[in-house]
């Protein structure tokens, strides 16, 4: 005997012990010493036997009041030296440095635009249909009334794929696709896609996009069409935008118009201020403060014949060009930038 | 189109000045694209008077003149030989500059002081004349501007002219244009019209083909002497865009600019059988045409012969054999109307383009190829001191039958959408006022119309071949209305039940696949659907496959694309240019078959492409250094298929890409989807990439096919916890992984069997990999004993040792 004893020594050995503990390492190495399956408690506790069955739970009792002491005093020490620990690490920490990054891709400025312009559309009814660009010349000129040899066909420089076979030069021959699909009226709907003229200097490339338009149903009037096209560039470039409609000619429209909005670098004044009072042209609109942005017009009755359509049909139609509006909308003065697929054109449309 | 507004005053008692009526013809569909003042130079130069012009003293071709300007005289050393006194001349005092920039300063010429510069046409920048100097009316007052004294002070409008208004290709044109928009009085310019000699008939028959020439008048002008035009003529044409040649040609490029006719003037000697023959072209004739180019003709030619042979072709130029010459004395004068399908066919052919073929194309009218073959005529006898000769010269078919065009009331205001200040005198006055007839037939004169009582019988006038129709009709009626002024409504688009819950569009979904990608940490690039056939050759591809174009732009874009490696190639070679140390990008195109069963013989394939390069990492630091790798364009392909609720790929060695290796085919069960692999190295070299070029191209028609039978199934969560074991195996090289992956999941039992690869070693000198795989096992009914799962490990090392050649 005196187990009893025993144990106080094991604790007062303890006390002595931690001080000279100096790291979270050194106390895990010491609970072990201490309270470790093979450890000095365990070992002490193995020796229950040697007391007589009497003294057993008084042993037994002083036992698990040391054991629990000890715990209480590793976990004290524990805590100090994690907040240390924690402490010392904070004084490293430096909120400055680099985050790693998931990566962040980015979509093509036409995509963008395309996008909005679809999802206007599409919240006013029309519904989005694709097409062929190899088109035939029925589809893409002689359903639009573009009869062969004719000079409206000058308008648009076309790429040729055999004979009877274009490049399409416009969205326009999704019109006619989706009359011939649909049948009969009504028909509510947009492609847009890539279309082709034979034409690239600083401000025509070969390829570009458009977004073609097209409503038929009964009592369609230009009325409607004013409405939808304000409507339309108003979502697209803020209520502030006035619309003007000048009669224009395309063979698969009449009447029909081009379609300006006031300039979104003057604001319709045709001038910029500059500097103190100072004003210059504005170079957007060439200070006319008006930007043509839109061709439309009601559906010719030629087109509603050639898709077989009662020709006392209403309809409008309109098309945009994609890359203009990006450039308007984002101030992108070169239509190169475009198809460059330069990373630091890329990386700026998020 | 150029348009002068003093030649149009001539026409309509406008006062406004040219921005004022620009914006009125703008908004009534004639763009004005730009206004200007072409001789505003010349306001600082002033008129002066010789008072005195003596010889210079020491030199013999200079004269020394006293030149009253005004307010002061000025001395001014001339060197023209024509310089005189009592002359009005064009001065510019020294300190001013010319027209063509030269700033005259005073100065001495061998003594004598010259304190200014009395001008020639060419100094003005009036014409080539720098022989002489300009010598101004005698009406001209010294000291005012010289532009007022030459009538100068023009505003030139320049006028889009869109392809249906041929009648608005001239200052007749656009006046009656003007004068029906601002209601204005239209009068044609009056000239005398004196004749003179024989009947001119006499000298010269005609036969015409009136297919091709639905009429075809001509007069004959004597005495004529080929010259030089007046200047005041000759600045007009010049500030139009029209060069001066000579009083002939002048006077009829004149008339045309005025009236819209184009004219033509033969040498009535050089013509030959006192016969005009117009007719096709027989195959194979030749003609040297007035720029001295030897034309081989086609029966859809026109033209003009005499009993040699051609001397024209109609409409477009005329011959060598019958040209004008200085010593021309006999002019017969062509004013016809030509088939505008046969004149385009052959203009395009020639690739002849002129200011003549461009009105004849667009419709000339008829109704006035008589008056202004009189305008020219005596203009040009005016010019050359000539006479005309009495009697026309004529031969034309049936004259076009005036079109008779019903106009529904009801129908236009159903187009336009209102009424608002559109009643019927509206309707009337303003087609009226276009030139047109008007009749009224209210009262029920026709059965079966709905609305008689608004019903008008409309006949357009000779020089509009637009109107046809009554929807071209109400288009005049808005144009003049304004379309500004029709209110705006938005219409209700019908919704119905069919189209509710119909498969999301190609559109919608391949913005879907966009939107991943850029999730993706890729970039989207747009390029090009043409290329070049050697770059097809140059990837190994076959160009004769690919479907090219008649007329490229160039020989680097004159096939399209079969598929979209070029573009993503070029893409990435540009951003290499610039230094870019990584590219992911992708891009959404369609890549481009021949299709014998398809209308166009083409079919389109649309693809998603990505190509990847160069480092892995965004940023040098945190991130690990590596570079891109078949790991990532393969997770990016597996990320993409899980994001569609795509099974697993396969993804198996394939042959048949020149241009890739080792080049990969991506399946889909049975279906190939797409493919991806490493670009060669001297390919990639060729676009600049130092480190591997991974790309793949994936059919998006398909994978949406596929996608569509798709779909997320929900699978209740396990109860029971899993055992985990590891094993690894010894495999050859050539031993696919998953092949080791798929024979364990295989095995059949109570127990599921997931098998993941968590390393792959390959130790050094030996040829062979270490594969270990992560074994999952589970059952659904219980928690599995240790004991079960080691004897499932024994069992899946004994099986795979079996099935394929590895060892543990």
């Amino acid at each position: 005997m005196n187990l009893i004893a025993e144990l106080e020594k094991l604790l007062s050995g303890l006390h002595a012990d931690l001080p000279g503990v100096s790291s979270l390492a050194g106390l895990d190495e010491l609970q072990t010493v201490y309270l470790g399956r093979k450890g000095a408690l365990a070992r002490l506790m193995g020796r229950l036997p040697e007391l007589s069955p009497a003294d057993r739970p008084a042993f037994g009792k002083a036992a698990n009041a040391v054991k629990e002491e000890m715990v209480s005093l590793f976990a004290q020490r524990r805590k100090v030296y994690q907040t240390q620990a924690e402490d010392a690490g904070l004084a490293r920490f430096d909120p400055s440095l680099p985050g790693r990054l998931p990566g962040q891709g980015t979509l093509h400025p036409v995509t963008l635009v395309m996008e909005e312009i679809c999802r206007i559309l599409v919240n006013l009814g029309f519904e989005t249909v694709n097409g062929p660009e190899v088109e035939t010349d029925f589809n893409n000129f002689q359903a639009l009334n573009f009869p062969p040899d004719h000079p409206a066909r000058d308008m648009q420089d076309t790429f040729f794929v055999r004979e009877g076979v274009v490049m399409r030069t416009h969205t326009s021959p999704m019109q006619v696709r989706a009359m011939l699909e649909k049948g009969k009226p009504p028909v509510a709907v947009i492609a847009p896609g890539k279309v082709y003229r034979r034409d690239s200097d600083m401000t025509h490339s070969p390829m570009f996009h458009q977004i073609e338009g097209l409503l038929v149903d009964e009592n369609v009037s230009l009325a409607h069409l004013r409405g939808t096209l304000t409507f339309f560039l108003r979502e697209l470039f803020g209520p502030q935008v006035k619309v003007r409609f000048r009669p224009s000619f395309f063979p698969f429209t009449e009447p029909s118009l081009e379609v300006d909005m006031s300039c979104i670098l003057c604001k319709g004044t045709g001038q910029r201020v500059i500097g103190r009072g100072g004003k210059e042209p504005c170079r957007v609109c060439k200070s006319s403060g008006w930007l043509e942005i839109l061709g439309a017009g009601m559906v010719d009755p030629a087109v509603f014949t050639a898709v077989g359509f009662d020709p006392e049909c209403s309809g409008f139609a309109f098309g945009l060009g994609v890359e203009r509006v990006a450039m308007l909308k984002y101030g992108i003065d070169d239509l190169r930038n475009f198809f460059e697929s330069d990373l630091r054109f890329l990386k700026q449309f998020i | 189109m150029l348009i002068s507004l003093n030649w149009l005053r001539e026409f309509i008692p406008f006062s406004g000045d040219a921005a004022e009526l620009g914006g009125k013809l703008t908004m009534a569909g004639l763009e004005v694209e730009d206004i200007s003042r072409p001789y505003a130079a010349l306001r600082p130069i002033v008129t002066g008077l010789v008072v005195t012009c003596a010889k210079h003293p020491q030199a013999d071709k200079l004269s020394v003149c006293r030149v009253d300007v005004g307010d002061e005289v000025l001395d001014i050393v001339c060197g023209a030989p024509n310089v005189a006194a009592g002359q009005k001349v064009a001065v510019v005092r020294a300190g001013s500059t010319l027209p063509t920039g030269l700033a005259v300063k005073k100065a001495k010429l061998r003594g004598a002081p010259s304190n200014g510069m009395i001008c020639s046409e060419f100094e003005l920048g009036l014409s080539d004349e720098h022989e002489g100097i300009l010598v101004l009316p005698d009406s001209a007052v010294a000291g005012s501007s010289v532009f007022d004294a030459l009538g100068l002070d023009d505003e030139i409008l320049d006028i889009s002219i869109t392809p249906n208004r041929g009648d608005c290709l001239s200052v007749l044109g656009i006046a009656r244009e003007a004068a029906a928009l601002l209601r204005l009085p239209l009068r044609l310019p009056d000239f005398e019209r004196h004749t003179h000699g024989a009947d001119a008939r006499a000298e010269l028959s005609l036969e015409t083909d009136h297919g091709l020439a639905p009429l075809y008048h001509g007069l004959v002008i004597e005495n004529v002497k080929n010259a030089p035009s007046p200047g005041r003529l000759r600045y007009r044409l010049n500030a139009v865009g029209m060069r001066p040649i000579s009083n002939v040609v002048d006077a009829t490029n004149y008339v045309m600019l005025e009236l819209g006719q184009p004219l033509h003037a033969f040498d009535l000697d050089r013509i030959t059988d006192r016969t005009i023959r117009v007719r096709a072209a027989d195959p194979g004739e030749t003609l040297v045409t007035l720029d001295g180019k030897k034309r081989l003709l086609e029966a859809s030619d026109i033209t003009i012969r005499d009993g040699r042979g051609a001397v024209g072709l109609g409409g477009m130029m005329g011959g060598l054999n019958s040209e004008i010459l200085p010593e021309t004395r006999r002019v017969f004068l062509e004013s016809a109307v030509f088939n505008p399908f046969n004149i385009r066919k052959t203009a395009r052919r020639l690739n002849l383009h002129s200011e003549a073929t461009f009105r004849f194309e667009r419709g000339v009218d008829q109704g006035g190829a008589t008056y202004a073959l009189e305008r020219a005529a005596h203009l040009l006898a005016g010019l050359s001191g000539g006479h005309v000769r009495p009697g026309l010269i004529k031969d034309h078919g049936r004259p076009r039958r005036k079109k008779r065009i019903t106009l529904r009331r009801g129908f236009a205001q159903a187009r336009i959408g209102t009424s608002v200040g559109m009643d019927d005198s509206f309707y009337e006055e303003t087609l009226k006022s276009l030139g047109c007839e008007v009749e009224d037939i209210s009262g029920g004169l026709r059965e079966g119309e709905k609305n008689p009582a608004e019903c008008w019988i409309v006949t357009p006038p000779s020089w509009r071949y637009d109107l046809t129709r009554e929807v071209d009709l109400v288009e005049e009626v808005v144009r003049l209305y304004g379309v500004d002024r029709i209110p705006a409504a938005l219409p209700g688009i019908a919704r119905n039940l069919e189209s509710a819950g119909l498969p999301e569009t190609k559109t919608a979904f391949i913005s879907r696949v966009k939107h991943w990608a850029r999730g993706a940490s890729l970039n989207e690039i747009i390029t090009y659907s043409f290329t070049g056939s050697k770059d097809l050759e140059f990837l190994g591809l076959d160009a004769s496959d690919a479907i090219s174009l008649q007329n490229p732009l160039s020989d680097d874009l004159n096939v399209l694309r079969p598929h979209l490696a070029p573009g993503l190639l070029g893409a990435l070679r540009n951003n290499l240019a610039q230094g870019a140390p990584f590219a992911r990008l992708f891009e959404t195109a369609a890549a481009f078959a021949a299709d014998p069963s398809s209308e166009t013989g083409a079919s389109e394939q649309t693809r998603l492409g990505l190509i990847l390069h160069g480092e892995r990492r965004f940023r040098p630091w945190p991130d690990a250094a590596g570079d891109l790798d078949y790991s990532d364009i393969k997770g990016l392909i597996e990320h993409l298929m899980h994001f569609l609720s795509l099974p697993e790929a396969d993804f198996v060695r394939a042959e048949s890409l020149p241009w890739l290796s080792p080049a990969v085919d991506i399946l889909l069960g049975a279906e190939k989807i797409g493919y991806v692999g490493r670009v060669k190295r001297e390919i990639a070299d060729r676009y600049l990439a130092r480190k591997e070029v991974w790309s793949a191209e994936i059919d998006l028609d398909l994978l949406q096919t596929l996608h569509k039978k798709s779909g997320i199934l929900f699978k209740s969560l396990p109860i029971f916890p899993p055992a985990r074991r590891d094993i690894t195996f010894i495999a050859p090289p050539g031993l696919r992984a998953d092949s080791i992956r798929k024979t364990i999941e295989e095995i059949k039992g109570p127990m599921e069997i997931e098998a993941r690869l968590i390393d792959c070693f390959e130790p050094q000198g030996k040829d062979e990999r270490n594969l270990t795989f992560r074994l999952t096992f589970r059952r659904a009914d219980r928690t599995l004993k240790d004991a079960e799962a080691d004897k499932q490990r024994e069992l899946i090392a004994e099986a795979v040792q079996k099935t394929l050649s590895v060892r543990m």
